[in-house]
C-alpha cells in the first residue's frame, strides 16, 4: 500500500520561523537599519531634524575640533583604562582568594556578584550620595573627628573621572571575579600538584601555570569590560551628569547631548559612528581569534 | 636514589579512615607497585609520600630523612600523573625544564638536561611543540621526561598508563621497565592493573580498604597469596576457588572436592567417586579435618592430562563437565563448575573439548593453597 505524502506545511514546521521572525525583523531594522541611518546622517548637516544635505566628512572635522568631545575621549581613555585594569586585577585576586576552599563561599560569591544585578543608574545614585562632600564619606570622617579630612573628588574637575572609576569597578569587578572563578575551577588540580612538586611556590604557580591557562577568560573579560566602558552613559548621567561643567563627559553622553538636546544630529551621529568604530576595533580581533580558535581545537 | 620508609602511616578524613596504618620499607633502586581496587587508598598513600596531603599519624622517611612534615618541593620527588598534568601554555622543552628553572639551575645546564632527557625518551623532535599538539603516547613520554630531568631521589607514578590504548600501554610498560633497569631509580608506582604490577615490580604491595594485604615480590604474591583477596586480585584469569572438604585418608590429609554428578546422554547419572586431591603442607590443615575449606588453584594447574607429569605426587586426573570453551591462541580456557564455583582450566589448544560433554583434566596441586571459608585467611 502506498500512502501519498504530499508536502504539507503544518504549524509545527512554521512555528520556529514564526517565533524567530519578529526578533530578526527588529534586529535588522532597529540595530543594523539605524546603524546605517546614523552613518548616513553623520555625513549630512542635520541639525534638529534629519536632513539629507550631504557635507562629506565635515561633521567629523567639527567633532575632532570640539573641545568637549576631546575631553570626553580623554575621559574615556582614562576611565576605560583604569576601569578595565582595576576590574581585572581585583577580579583575579578575589577569584584566587575565593578558590582556596573557604567556608560560605556561595554566600560570599553572591555578595560580590550582586552589584552586577542592579542598574548603573542605581549604582550612580548610591555613589553620588557616598561621595558627596557635604553628606557622604567626607562628612562621616569629619564627624568622626578627622577635621582636616577632605574628599571632594566628585566636585573636583580634575578628579571626577576617578569617581566614575570607583563606582564602575564596584559594580563590575564581582562579575569578573565570577568569570575567573569559573576558569580557575576548570584548571586541572594535577597541574597545581605538578607545579608544587617541581618546586614552584604559590605565587609562581599562579603566575606561570594557572593564569596563563586562563588566557581565554582574560580575553572575554577584556572585551566585556571594554564595551561596558565605551557605552557607559547611565553611570555618568546618574553620578555626575557630566559635571562639573563637562569635565566628566564620556562619548555616549556627548552623543546624547548633541543629538537629542542640542539639535546637532549630524555631529551626534558622527560621534556615535566613532564609538561604533571603537567597539568594532575591539570586537573584530576577538571574534577573529575565537573563530580561529574553534578551528584549531 | 634513596630508600623509602613508610612507618605506620594513618590518614583520616573526619571519621572515615582512609589509611589504617601502612608499613612499607623499600631499598634504594627498588620498584614498588601499590596495587588495589579503586578506593583502597593507594592514591592517598602516594599523595602522602609526595607531601600533597598531610598524614594524620606516622612517619615517612626518604633516604633516612624524616620528611613527614616537609613541603613537596623539599622532598626531592618527581611525579608522573595519570592526566600527565603538562603545563598547557609551555612547550615540551619548557615543561621539562620548569622544575630545573624553579631550582635555579643555570640556563645552559637546563638546556643540556632537556637534550639528555629528550634523547633518552626519543622526543627530541617534539621539543618546540605545545602539549595540545601531542598524541597520548607522546604526552606520556613528556610527562616522564619532566620527572627524569630533575634526577630526583624518588619517582612517583600515579596510574601513568591508564589513559593509553591497550597496545600503547604494553609498549610503554616495557619502556618503563627498560628505563628502570637502565637508571636504577627508586620508583613507587600506583596502578589498579595487576598485569602492570606483576610485570614491572620488584615488590608489590596489594592494598584493600586502607590496609596493605600483602607486601612481596611478584612471584611470592602470585604463588603464596596471604589471603583470599590477594589470591583473587592477582592473576588473569583469577585463581580458582574450589570448595573442598578436608578428610583424613589413611595417614595423609587430603581435600575432597564436592561430588560432581556428570550427566551425558550415554551414561545416565554416573556418580563418580569424589575426587580427592593431595595437598602440600597438609599437616597445616589438621585442625580443619571434617570442615570445608576453599582450595585455591591457578588455572594453569588444571590442564589436560600431561604424560610427563602423570604419576607425580601431587597430580590427580578427574572428569569434569565442559561448560564453556574460550580459545585464546596460545591456550584454550575451559570453564567448568565444581560445587557452586566456576573453575577455569588452561588447556592446550589441540586438546579435544566438546561443550556439554565431559573431559579428563589433570589437577596439579603442588602449588595449591587453602583458605578459611569464613575469614578468607590462608590456612597453610
Amino acid at each position: 500500500m502506498i500512502t501519498k505524502n504530499a508536502p504539507r506545511f503544518t504549524l509545527a514546521d512554521w512555528l520556529p520561523k514564526l517565533v524567530m521572525a519578529p526578533t530578526v525583523v527588529v534586529t535588522l531594522v532597529c540595530m543594523y537599519g539605524y546603524m546605517i541611518w546614523t552613518g548616513v546622517l553623520s555625513l549630512t548637516n542635520s541639525r534638529m531634524l534629519p536632513s539629507y544635505d550631504f557635507v562629506g566628512l565635515s561633521q567629523y572635522e567639527r567633532l575632532f575640533n570640539n573641545d568637549r568631545w576631546l575631553v570626553a575621549l580623554a575621559n574615556l581613555g582614562l576611565f576605560g583604562g583604569l576601569f578595565i585594569g582595576i576590574c581585572l586585577c581585583l577580579g583575579v585576586i578575589l577569584a584566587i582568594f575565593l578558590d582556596q576552599k573557604i567556608r560560605n563561599e556561595g554566600a560570599i560569591r553572591t555578595i560580590y556578584l550582586y552589584p552586577m544585578a542592579i542598574s548603573f543608574i542605581v549604582t550612580g545614585t548610591a555613589w553620588k550620595w557616598l561621595l558627596n562632600p557635604t553628606n557622604g564619606l567626607e562628612k562621616m570622617m569629619i564627624d568622626l573627628g578627622f577635621e582636616q579630612f577632605t574628599f571632594d573628588w566628585l566636585v573636583n574637575p580634575d578628579k571626577v573621572v576617578y569617581c566614575l572609576v570607583i563606582a564602575a569597578v564596584w559594580q563590575a569587578s564581582g562579575f569578573i571575579m565570577a568569570l575567573f572563578l569559573a576558569g580557575l575551577r576548570g584548571v586541572d588540580g594535577d597541574l597545581i600538584k605538578a607545579a608544587q612538586l617541581d618546586g614552584a611556590g604559590t605565587f609562581t604557580t599562579y603566575r606561570r601555570i594557572v593564569l596563563p591557562s586562563l588566557k581565554p577568560v582574560f580575553f572575554s573579560a577584556l572585551v566585556i569590560l571594554a564595551h561596558i566602558a565605551i557605552k557607559s552613559f547611565d553611570l555618568v548621567a546618574a553620578l555626575t551628569n557630566g559635571g562639573p561643567g563637562y569635565s566628566s563627559d564620556l562619548p555616549a553622553n556627548f552623543m546624547y547631548a548633541h543629538t537629542f538636546t542640542r539639535s546637532q544630529i549630524g555631529l551626534g551621529s558622527a560621534s556615535a559612528i566613532v564609538m561604533l568604530g571603537c567597539v568594532l576595533a575591539i570586537l573584530i580581533p576577538y571574534l577573529y581569534s575565537e573563530l580561529r580558535g574553534q578551528r584549531h581545537d | 636514589m634513596a630508600s623509602l620508609v613508610i612507618d605506620n602511616v594513618k590518614k583520616r578524613y573526619g571519621n572515615t579512615s582512609v589509611l589504617k596504618g601502612i608499613d612499607i620499607a623499600i631499598e634504594a633502586g627498588e620498584f614498588l607497585i601499590l596495587v588495589g581496587p579503586s578506593g583502597c587508598g593507594k592514591s592517598t598513600l602516594m599523595n602522602a609520600i609526595a607531601g600533597l596531603e598531610d598524614v594524620t599519624e606516622g612517619r615517612i622517611l626518604i633516604d633516612d630523612q624524616d620528611v613527614t612534615f616537609s613541603s613537596p618541593k623539599d622532598r626531592d620527588i618527581a611525579m608522573v600523573f595519570q592526566s600527565y598534568a603538562l603545563y598547557p601554555n609551555m612547550t615540551v622543552a619548557e615543561n621539562i625544564a620548569f622544575g630545573l628553572e624553579m631550582r635555579k639551575v643555570p640556563k645552559t645546564e637546563r638546556e643540556q638536561e632537556v637534550q639528555r632527557v629528550a634523547e633518552l625518551l626519543q622526543i627530541s623532535h617534539l621539543l618546540n611543540r605545545k602539549p595540545s599538539q601531542l598524541s597520548g603516547g607522546q604526552r606520556q613520554r613528556v610527562a616522564m621526561g619532566r620527572a627524569l630531568a630533575r634526577r630526583p631521589q624518588l619517582y612517583l607514578f600515579d596510574e601513568p598508563l591508564s589513559n593509553l590504548d591497550a597496545k600503547l600501554r604494553v609498549e610503554m610498560r616495557t619502556e618503563i621497565k627498560k628505563l628502570h633497569q637502565k637508571l636504577k631509580t627508586t620508583i613507587v608506582y600506583v596502578t589498579h592493573d595487576q598485569i602492570e604490577a606483576m610485570t614491572l615490580a620488584d615488590r608489590i604491595a596489594v592494598m584493600k580498604d586502607g590496609e596493605v594485604q600483602q607486601l612481596g615480590t611478584p612471584q611470592e604474591i602470585y604463588d603464596n597469596p596471604a589471603n583470599l583477596f590477594v589470591a583473587g586480585f592477582m592473576g588473569s584469569p583469577a585463581m580458582n576457588f574450589i570448595p573442598a572438604k578436608v578428610i583424613e585418608s589413611g595417614n595423609t590429609i587430603m581435600l575432597e572436592l564436592t561430588t560432581n554428578t556428570i550427566e551425558t546422554p550415554t551414561t545416565i547419572n554416573t556418580i563418580e567417586t569424589p575426587t580427592r586431591l593431595p595437598f602440600p603442607n597438609a599437616e597445616s590443615l589438621q585442625s580443619h579435618i571434617g570442615k570445608e575449606v576453599l582450595l585455591g588453584l591457578r588455572p594453569e594447574m588444571i590442564t589436560e592430562p600431561q604424560p610427563h607429569k602423570a604419576g607425580l605426587e601431587f597430580t590427580v586426573n578427574s572428569h569434569v563437565n565442559v561448560d564453556v570453551v574460550e580459545p585464546m591462541g596460545a591456550d584454550t580456557m575451559m570453564i567448568t563448575r565444581i560445587g557452586n564455583n566456576e573453575v577455569n582450566c588452561r588447556c592446550h589448544p589441540s586438546y579435544n573439548m566438546v561443550v556439554g560433554a565431559t573431559c579428563e583434566v589433570m589437577f596439579d596441586t603442588s602449588k595449591a593453597v587453602a583458605f578459611d571459608i569464613e575469614s578468607g585467611q590462608r590456612l597453610d
